[in-house]
């Protein structure tokens, strides 16, 4: 006997069976569906293969904010194993210059010589792009019992100094308290840091090309009259797995697009504290309008002129789930994710722009695509 | 090149080949730093360990001469 009505999963989703594919969600202790189920053969009868025009389709980026060194922007559309993959290139491959060597002369400073070289080698420095990406090149590590100058050239090693000595400042008044007005360089800062350019290094980094610390006042040391250091530091590009000084990003990050659902009215004093339950912005109040209230079954009857709660932007939202610690939003709200929305944020150290790099990160990985096909090929061969 | 590389040591140079202890002529004269005073302080062979300008005991030894490489990290 044939049925005469198919069963109900050959029908194609509805919206509404696609927003909840596509919606982790949040309950008040747990998180459920976090599973992506977007792959071929998971629904029966339906085509989900990857390809790249339905990608292209579905894809979109928009930018939240994008100044030099912050951004934050939108992936919509986008795998969490991909976009997760951008996130480590960000903060492991992309290689960057940082102080790798120190030789010291002299510290007589209260700080250590090892503490010291730590400091200095996780300062971030900026200098001319064109000389950072294409002129500067990789510095190889030589070998033990190798001569250690011998791999150092003016395209893979730049060369900084830091003299200072500290004085008494004959100017300043005996009773001084202040150790900045009663010694000369009583505080060393990342601005002392010197750059001697070699070779054709003057091409690249001269003016505001100059190799120079990001941010100039950040405090190295501090010293008391006849205390001195000296010392020179070989700067070597390397990259965020090998130390996180190199890393470009100070944070890269990225979280997904909170999704408030109010399912039943929230009226009068609730939806004012049910707006105090998330960030400012998240929750307005608006008043439940004649035709709302003329309309049966809304929840809404004879309530014309109440103050209702409405999601006004939920990508404000930290999803910290108060409002569902209390009894009166019970089955009322449905708090979630979408699945497929990720909100990058990138803060650059300086070396890169901060949409540069999420750039930079994208053809990394096309990169490592290439390779793993060409491994692949030769696999199967 | 290297900075300090160990060097071979020659017969010729004095001491005598085997001797543990070096003749003392070449370095008679230390130089210390006062723990209490700050100044620097010279001592020969056999003398008082005291700081002359303040008689303080605890004496310092300098910092090396040399260059001393660090990695940074």
């Amino acid at each position: 006997m044939h049925p005469t009505k198919p069963a109900a999963w050959t029908n194609t989703p509805d919206a509404e069976e696609i927003a909840r594919r596509q919606t982790v969600n949040i309950n008040i202790e747990t998180v459920s569906n976090n599973i992506s189920t977007d792959y071929p053969g998971h629904f029966p009868g339906e085509d989900v293969e990857f390809t790249i025009e339905r990608f292209r389709e579905a894809f979109s980026v928009n930018f939240h904010q994008n100044d030099q060194f912050l951004s934050s922007f939108s992936l919509v559309g986008i795998d969490a194993s991909l976009s997760n993959a951008f996130r480590r290139i960000l903060l492991a491959e992309i290689p960057t210059l940082a102080i790798e060597n120190v030789y010291i002369e002299n510290n007589t400073s209260v700080i250590q010589d090892e503490v010291l070289a730590h400091r200095l080698g996780l300062i971030p420095f900026k200098g001319g792009r064109e000389g950072l990406h294409n002129f500067l090149k990789w510095h190889k590590k030589p070998e033990v019992g190798e001569d250690p100058y011998a791999g150092c050239f003016d395209w893979n090693t730049v060369r900084l100094e830091l003299n200072v000595e500290c004085t008494v400042n004959p100017d300043a008044s005996p009773a001084e308290d202040d150790p900045l007005k009663a010694y000369n360089n009583a505080h060393v800062y990342a601005k002392d840091l010197v750059f001697v350019p070699t070779g054709k290094q003057e091409e690249y980094f001269s003016g505001e090309n100059a190799i120079m610390p990001t941010n100039p006042d950040i405090l190295i040391a501090k010293l008391r009259p006849r205390q001195s250091i000296n010392l020179a530091m070989h700067m070597h590009k390397g990259i965020g797995s090998d130390h996180a000084k190199f890393s470009p990003v100070a944070t890269a990050s990225y979280r997904l697009l909170p999704t408030i659902t109010i399912t039943k009215p929230i009226l009068g004093a609730d939806a004012e504290k049910f707006a105090k339950c998330f960030p400012k912005g998240v929750i307005g109040l608006e008043k439940v309008t004649k035709k709302e209230a003329a309309k049966k079954g809304s929840g809404y009857e004879g309530q014309e002129g109440q103050a209702k709660a409405v999601v006004v932007d939920a990508m404000k939202d930290t999803v910290s789930r108060e409002c569902l610690r209390h009894a009166e939003f019970e089955g009322k709200v449905k708090l979630g994710r979408r699945r497929d929305h990720f909100i990058f944020s990138i803060e650059s150290t300086g070396q890169w722009d901060s949409d540069e790099l999420f750039l930079e990160s994208v053809k990394h990985m096309k990169l490592k695509c290439k390779k793993l096909e060409q491994q692949v090929i030769n696999m199967a061969r | 090149m290297p900075r300090e590389e160990y060097q071979v040591p020659t017969g010729a140079s004095g001491a005598q080949r085997g001797a543990t202890r070096d003749a003392h002529e070449s370095r008679a004269q230390m130089s210390y730093l006062c723990g209490d005073c700050g100044g620097s302080v010279t001592l020969g062979k056999d003398a008082l360990v005291a700081c002359p300008h303040c008689a303080g005991r605890v004496l310092y030894k300098e910092r090396t001469k040399r260059m001393v490489q660090f990695e940074a990290r």
